[in-house]
């Protein structure tokens, strides 16, 4: 089966996709001559690639952009991993150079204290929430939750099957 | 003449959707029968003729007509016919043309389908939807008219963007937009409600079906654009987090948890208010979507018109729409009666916690989209929030929610038993537990070991949990086959369309999982004759034949022959195509897929020696992704055609035509006051959060309008080297002869450093103003930024050269010491050779005489 451009109209159609997740940089922007020789160190001049904003792009990172100031910054970051610089420092290198805004992943500080704490706060509220109103489910008056033993008798005389075995619709 | 029928028509269908906004809402309001039922004429008016404006455009695109200004825009003669017709919603007066059109498709199917709903209730739905379709006209006449004319007409059109002509992303808008706009029938039948005073079982039957209807058309299209990056981009990705995707994920999670939510209204008639607040939210996201797309507030990968003007106006909108409803909600939703009780064991407590993780994941995107525009607007400082924080926050959201989606079905409402309920969920535990050893096993101790651990294993706990809740519903291994099959024959629709859906979720989660943890790579420049081994295969690449000509391109196309063992596999032929209208290069990915996994090859770039970058990758999983996420849209689909969703609520209809909405005796005016009777609502401060919540977002958002107005950019970036001393640099002279340039050359007098180069058009429009500076007293250095020295040379030749000294950054090492990202960019040095100011961007005479000339002089004491 070949796809491509050739792809008919109700398989367009037909074929979906999906939302969770996400990709670490597939990394389609790299040239074949700036990939590094030793497997460990690309994967790891990767995983830092996949975390530097592209400036002069709308939200891509520099493995994913064609753009020429990429192409330098992935080598730069080869470079420096080359030179013995850990994952932390290449960052600190960029991070110096162009700010934090040059990190995908904004480090934690004051001025970012409520993008990671959001979802936490967003989380807590919800807890509380449920908890409030299972509490005040618990306080009101409570609704027979059982069957009473009249009550199954005549449901096993409905369905004619033994009663105590409820559960699902 | 047809351009001039089409636009007339779409004024008329303005003034009939005023008539629809009013008329029927005071006839709800009087409990008037004649005023009520002008809803439904009306809805069908309109949606003759918008569809007939719509018609119009469509026939414009299609017949070529260049005198108006839309197809000119965005169409071309030699476009194929089906990209003539998509082309019409690839622009944004067309796209909005369709999204009126689908919204008054939706009144329509309301006024033939809404037969059995009470006819208050429908006047006051009719009523909602007329507003929106009011407000959606007026912007399309007002700011976004597709019937303008031009004069002359050019002999032909721009043509549209190749990427956008591929039959994966022209259907991608129309199942969207019935998505997007899909969620305002359950927003209507929500204000419908407050208005009324009443949410009961009966009303949760009504909204189901159509919220059903939107979500499967948004999954369906957020799968499809999904898909179509995956297979366009050339990279293989799905999803990369982008405001624009992430616009589409908001609703989705939302409407993903009023679906479930509105099962416990229509079922055990609790969570009513939540319900209510979640059709509202729902649709609200949709409008932002639809905002943030193209009001250029955000910058996304694929922003549209971006204006400003039609910010405004949608910002105008959504505020008019959500904040209005969000005060109705705050006054009304009080007096909603609480329902029917359950504990956190239960059926409905498995719902609530969907309800919960979805709402948190939700609000956690939003806040994620729109972090960079608060921190801005709170002067926190430029932040940049990519796909590592989504994938890290998101992601332990969905462990919770997976874990509880097998036990939920299994409990039962009200009061459920967990002991019973993991009893049954015995096998799916063995398994997942298997998967997850044997997962590491294979994979090894690693990161990415773990992720794939953990993602399988959940895939296989929700799978086979899914299906152990099927087999105990129908008694499978506890009755007799032929009991067990009556039974499964017997299940109602709804029941197998939630088991479909939950399955496509596990079949989906494991196509993420396999795709993140053992996608293979190959990258290299490859030579006719020579072979690459990837995953198992082998691909033989033949070479390339240039000129192929396609209907509007001409490609070059490569040709490998893909191999297993020896065995031969298929042909597989990527290209680069040439686009003559408008001219612009497009790759296009060749793909062999086994339904299991992907063999994905592009043609890159061409390199010494006849070679081509050629970039393969094995994606393993993919094609099971795609699946999921059909069965999820299938799932859908099933639980659709339910009897019970077609039958209705006999019941209140026999009720609603012997009085006619008691409750309903207050008209509009009664949304403004709090309702007279009933007990005194506890924690009412509570419904006011959102209204407060969205006051403060629609001020940021006004605030950045205003500012985009003041034509400010939200790409700058400040620079982190002020007040700081400037990098070391030894740079060699851009003319023979001359010194050349070092850090210490700067030390002493106040310096401005200007990054150019002769290939940058804004260096040119920079370049005669230059002279001032000089002029004022201060050093003028430039630095030629990646520049070829016999161009700069012949460039300073021709412009005159205004510096002082000249470096030149051949490989621009120093550009990036600097930090610099877009030429020209100018740097004030002080005497001790500490940065103090930054110019990205060409300087204007009244940057030079306001900032930096007084800046010097201060410098300079």
């Amino acid at each position: 089966m070949k796809h491509g451009r050739s792809i008919p109209l109700a398989t367009a159609i037909l074929t979906l996709l999906l939302f969770v997740g996400g990709t670490a940089g597939p990394a389609w922007a790299i040239r074949p001559d700036e990939v590094l020789a030793n497997p460990v160190l690309e994967a790891r001049a990767r995983a830092i690639g996949s975390e530097l904003r592209c400036l002069v792009c709308q939200n891509e990172s520099i493995d994913d952009s064609d753009a020429d100031l990429a192409h330098d910054l992935r080598l730069l970051v080869r470079q420096r991993l080359l030179a013995g610089d850990s994952d932390e420092q290449v960052k600190q290198y960029m991070v110096s150079r162009y700010g934090t805004y040059v990190l995908l992943k904004p480090p934690f500080n004051l001025d970012t204290v409520f993008l990671w704490l959001g979802p936490l706060g967003f989380l807590v509220c919800a807890a509380g929430a449920a908890a409030v109103f299972y509490r005040r489910s618990a306080l009101l008056p409570q609704e027979a939750t059982q069957f009473s033993a009249d009550e199954k008798r005549r449901l096993a005389a409905l369905t004619g099957e033994d009663s105590t075995k409820t559960g699902g619709t | 003449m047809i351009a001039e029928i089409g636009h007339f028509a779409l004024i008329l269908a303005l003034l009939v959707a005023a008539v629809q906004l009013t008329v029927p809402l005071v006839g709800a309001g009087r409990g008037d029968p004649v005023l009520m039922s002008v809803d439904r004429p009306s809805a069908i008016a309109l949606f003759l003729l918008v569809s007939f404006s719509f018609g119009a455009l469509i026939w414009l695109h299609v017949t070529s007509d260049f005198s108006v200004l839309n197809v000119v825009e965005y169409s071309h003669t030699d476009k194929p016919l089906l990209y003539k017709i998509t082309g019409v919603w690839g622009s944004h007066e067309g796209s909005m043309m369709l999204w009126t059109f689908i919204l008054v498709l939706y009144g329509l199917a309301v006024s033939i389908f809404g037969g059995n709903l009470p006819p208050g209730l429908r006047a006051r739905v009719l009523s909602v939807q007329g507003m929106i379709a009011f407000a959606f006209l007026l912007f399309i006449l007002l700011t976004s008219n597709p019937f303008i004319r031009v004069d002359p007409a050019p002999l032909n059109g721009n043509g549209l963007n190749p990427l956008l002509q591929d039959p994966g992303l022209a259907f991608h808008p129309p199942f969207l937009y019935l998505g997007y706009v899909g969620f305002s029938m359950a927003f209507s039948f929500a204000i419908a409600a407050l208005l009324e005073g009443r949410v009961d079982a009966a009303w949760a039957r009504w909204v189901r079906p159509w919220t059903l209807v939107a979500w499967c058309a948004l999954t369906l299209g957020v799968a499809m654009g999904s898909w179509w990056s995956y297979y366009t981009l050339g990279w293989g990705g799905y999803w990369a987090w982008d405001p624009v995707e992430n616009a589409s994920f908001m609703p989705w999670l939302a409407g993903t948890a009023l679906l479930h939510s509105a099962i416990v209204v229509e079922k055990r008639d609790s969570m009513k208010s939540w319900t209510i607040f979640l059709a509202i939210i729902t649709f609200s996201l949709s409008l932002l979507g639809t905002f943030l797309v193209r009001s250029g507030i955000l910058t996304s990968v694929h922003s549209f018109a971006v204006d400003p003007r039609r910010g405004t106006f949608i910002l105008g909108l959504l505020i008019t729409v959500t904040g209005g409803s969000l005060v109705l909600y705050a006054l009304r939703a009080p007096a909603l009666k609480a329902g029917g009780l359950f504990t956190p064991i239960s059926r409905e407590g498995g719902l609530l916690f969907n309800n919960i993780v979805l709402s948190i994941a939700a609000a956690t995107v939003l806040l994620g989209t729109l972090y960079p525009l608060l921190a801005d607007a709170l002067n926190l400082g430029k932040v940049s929030v990519g796909p590592p924080y989504f994938n890290l926050v998101i992601t332990p959201l969905l462990v919770p929610l997976i874990l509880v989606m097998a036990i939920g079905p299994l409990l039962s409402w009200k009061r459920g038993n967990l002991a019973a309920a993991m009893a049954k969920l015995r096998f799916s535990l063995a398994v997942m537990v298997v998967t997850i050893v044997a997962t590491l096993w294979a994979t090894g101790l690693s990161s990415r070991g773990l992720l794939a651990a953990c993602g399988v294993g959940l895939a296989a706990w929700l799978f086979f949990g899914t299906l152990s809740e099927w087999t105990s519903r129908i008694g499978l291994f506890q009755r007799s086959w032929n009991d067990a099959f009556h039974r499964a024959l017997h299940l109602p629709r709804a029941a197998y369309g939630m088991t479909i859906s939950h399955l496509g979720l596990a079949v989906v989660l494991l196509g993420v999982t396999g795709s993140l943890a053992w996608r293979t790579e190959y990258l290299q420049v490859m030579h006719p004759g020579e072979s690459a081994q990837v995953a198992g295969y082998q691909l033989k690449f033949l070479g390339t034949e240039d000129g192929i000509q396609g209907p509007n391109y001409v490609s070059t196309r490569a040709t490998f022959i893909v191999t297993r063992e020896g065995r031969y596999i298929t042909d597989l032929q990527p290209e680069r195509r040439m686009f003559a209208n408008p001219p612009q290069p497009l790759s296009t990915v060749a793909i062999h897929t086994n339904l299991i996994s992907d063999l994905y090859v592009v043609l890159g770039d061409p390199a010494e020696k006849g070679g081509f970058v050629i970039h393969i990758y094995h994606n393993p999983l993919i094609p099971v992704l795609f699946l999921g996420a059909l069965l999820l849209v299938l799932g859908g689909v099933v639980s659709l055609t339910d009897r019970h969703h077609r039958v209705g609520a006999p019941l209140r209809r026999a009720l609603a035509r012997i009085q006619p909405q008691p409750a309903a005796a207050t008209a509009a005016a009664a949304a403004m006051a709090v309702l007279p009777t009933g007990p005194k609502p506890s924690r009412s401060w509570v419904y006011r959060v959102p209204v407060l919540a969205f006051v403060g977002l629609a001020g940021i958002f006004v605030y950045r309008l205003y500012l985009a107005e003041e034509g400010f950019t939200p790409d700058l970036i400040p620079s982190v080297l002020i007040n700081r001393a400037a990098p070391a640099f030894d740079l060699p002279p851009l003319f023979d002869g001359k010194p050349g340039l070092k850090t210490a050359d700067l030390r002493g007098k106040v310096t401005l450093v200007n990054f150019f180069a002769s290939w940058c058009a804004p260096c040119r429009e920079e370049h005669p103003v230059l002279s001032q500076i000089t002029k004022a007293g201060i050093i003028l250095v430039g630095i030629n930024y990646k520049d070829r020295p016999q161009d700069a040379t012949a460039w300073l030749t021709e412009l005159g050269n205004p510096y002082n000294l000249i470096a030149t950054d051949f490989k621009g090492s120093a550009g990036i010491d600097f930090g610099v990202y877009g030429v020209p960019e100018s740097y004030l040095i002080d005497k001790q050779g500490v940065i103090r100011f930054k110019q990205t961007g060409p300087l204007t005479p009244d940057d030079i005489k306001n900032k930096l000339i007084p800046l010097a002089e201060k410098l300079n004491k």
